[in-house]
């Protein structure tokens, strides 16, 4: 594709707004209902492409993500899997040479439209890192930091203790809360992460690898606390782990790297079906050898 | 593919071919029950029963294969579907084996000189021809994943299903000589294992298709069809 022809990444454009203003654009919905069938579209993507420096990473990728279900996203290295997620709440923007194409509609609104401020879009879909990336403060001030930024009305205890809670980490630490964070196990450091995000009410959580730096028993509380918050938000993950897609995921899509002339690489959106289905029965002859171990 | 995962590939085709293995032991033992019957030969079908073992055996060997093969490398998609259908395949083997079992435990029981009916000895020593043919047939579409070979074991059960109704309605129609109409009454349960082996060969081919296409179906719903 002409790199050319590429919208540029939002942050580039003029007319991007840095001030709040975003709840009339970006509709405030139902997060805390639960009553709305899962099969309810939070995002769809049409024809979406990202390219680094005129290169394209990951093309060709339309699908629509349902609310209050988790989504895995699988695939080999270098197949777009965590560009493409990172394209879900405009964190190629801080990318300078990335720019993304096509459309992707949150909420039938379109997330890169020149009026939307990506900072009021993450705050909405939140991210959780491969690494636990704890602030070096205590335990409370890594939750309180966020909602602070952003000026969230309420009491700060509550809103500390009700993100810890969500985040399954309350009754660990509530003695310590103004102790480092650092001094918390990789797990903890993880799921204090994952409150962080709570923190400021997000609609949404991506989370990129979330379990790769953890042993079995922090990994089991994770996907435990997974399948809690998805009664209440959308949830998409990255993993290497196809176990872990297999055991937490509502729905897979596979990823795949086609080889294009003179060496080039790009990634593809091969199959996008029921978890079960990707792993008992997949369409796709790719997505078999892949779940399989049949690939390289 | 990484050498871990061929070494896996190894085991589950292995433990395929032992499970594929085991329908040999029961062309075997139905070659012997059928010359047994034919010659009323009792120490070849004790030869029959104690040879059950093996099949015994070969049950628990495949059934352990398969726990360890679920336990520690998680298969999935086409790997998961061929281990779910080993499961299936190795019990209709095993109760292949039982059903020459029943049928060489009936041999002694009509005595050394039976008042034999040739007619439906010759329908019996038939449907123990036509059993051991589904035997292979099942074991070859099964190891070539040939569907339509699968499905036309419904085809040839249709035969072995017709020949036990004959044998049947000859056994009712034996006369009034008790030493007969007891030997004939042997001979319907002779039948109806034989016709069982017939069955079993249609499940292994329903277990064919599943692994190819991922779905289950029956190939004959005998529950609401009065006659197939």
């Amino acid at each position: 594709m002409d790199p050319t022809s590429s919208r540029p990444a939002a942050r580039d454009r003029p007319g991007v707004s840095a001030t709040p203003g975003l709840p009339q654009v970006l509709p405030d919905v139902g997060r805390r209902g639960g009553a709305a069938p899962a099969t309810e579209p939070i995002f769809a993507l049409t024809g979406v492409q990202v390219a680094y420096g005129g290169v394209p990473a990951v093309q060709d990728v339309t699908f629509e993500l349902a609310k209050n279900e988790i989504t895995a996203f699988i695939g080999p290295s270098g197949c777009g899997k965590s560009t493409l997620l990172r394209c879900l709440n405009r964190m190629n923007d801080l990318i300078p040479s990335a720019r993304v194409s096509g459309t992707v509609l949150y909420h039938d609104q379109d997330l890169y439209a020149p009026d939307i401020d990506p900072v009021q879009v993450r705050k909405r879909i939140g991210m959780v890192f491969q690494k636990p990336n704890p602030f070096p403060k205590s335990i409370y001030e890594n939750i309180a930091f966020g909602p602070r930024v952003l000026g969230m009305k309420g009491d700060m205890d509550e809103i500390v203790e009700t993100a810890l809670r969500k985040g399954a980490l309350w009754d660990e630490v509530k003695d310590r809360l103004k102790t480092n964070a650092f001094g918390m196990s990789g797990g903890q450091q993880q799921r204090l992460c994952i409150a962080r995000t709570m923190a400021v009410e997000p609609d949404v959580i991506l989370m990129d690898e979330p379990c790769s730096a953890l042993d079995p028993i922090s990994t089991g509380a994770i996907e435990e606390l997974m399948l809690e918050l998805k009664k209440n938000y959308s949830i998409v993950i990255v993993t290497h782990n196809m176990q872990q897609a297999a055991r937490v995921s509502d729905r897979t899509a596979f990823y795949n790297v086609d080889k294009l002339e003179e060496g080039k690489r790009v990634g593809k959106l091969v199959e996008f079906a029921p978890t079960e289905k990707i792993f008992t029965a997949p369409d796709d002859k790719r997505t078999e050898e892949y779940v399989t171990g049949k690939f390289g | 593919m990484t050498e871990h995962r061929q070494h896996f590939q190894q085991q589950l085709s292995g433990l395929e071919r032992h499970a594929l293995g085991g329908l040999d032991l029961v062309v075997e033992q139905i070659d012997r029950v059928v010359e047994s019957l034919k010659h009323q030969d009792v120490e070849l079908a004790q030869l029959v029963i104690a040879d059950d073992d093996r099949l015994d055996g070969r049950y628990l060997e495949v059934h352990q294969g398969i726990l360890s093969l679920l336990a520690l490398q998680a298969p999935v998609a086409g790997d998961l579907r061929l281990v779910a259908a080993l499961l299936h395949v190795i019990k209709h083997v095993e109760r292949m084996g039982d059903q020459c079992v029943n049928v060489a435990k009936l041999i002694p029981l009509s005595g050394h000189e039976p008042p034999i009916d040739g007619d439906i000895l010759g329908k019996i020593v038939q449907m123990g021809q036509f059993a051991r043919a589904e035997v292979i047939q099942c074991q070859r579409s099964f190891a070539e994943r040939d569907v339509p070979m699968a499905e036309d074991l419904v085809a040839r059960d249709v035969a072995i299903n017709r020949l036990n109704r004959e044998i049947f309605r000859l056994a009712l129609e034996a006369g009034d000589d008790a030493d007969v109409r007891e030997w004939a009454m042997i001979m319907t349960m002779v039948a109806r294992a034989f016709e069982r082996i017939g069955d079993n060969a249609v499940d292994i081919g329903e277990q064919t298709a599943f692994v190819v296409t991922g779905l289950f179906r029956e190939f004959s719903d005998s529950s609401h069809v009065a006659t197939r």
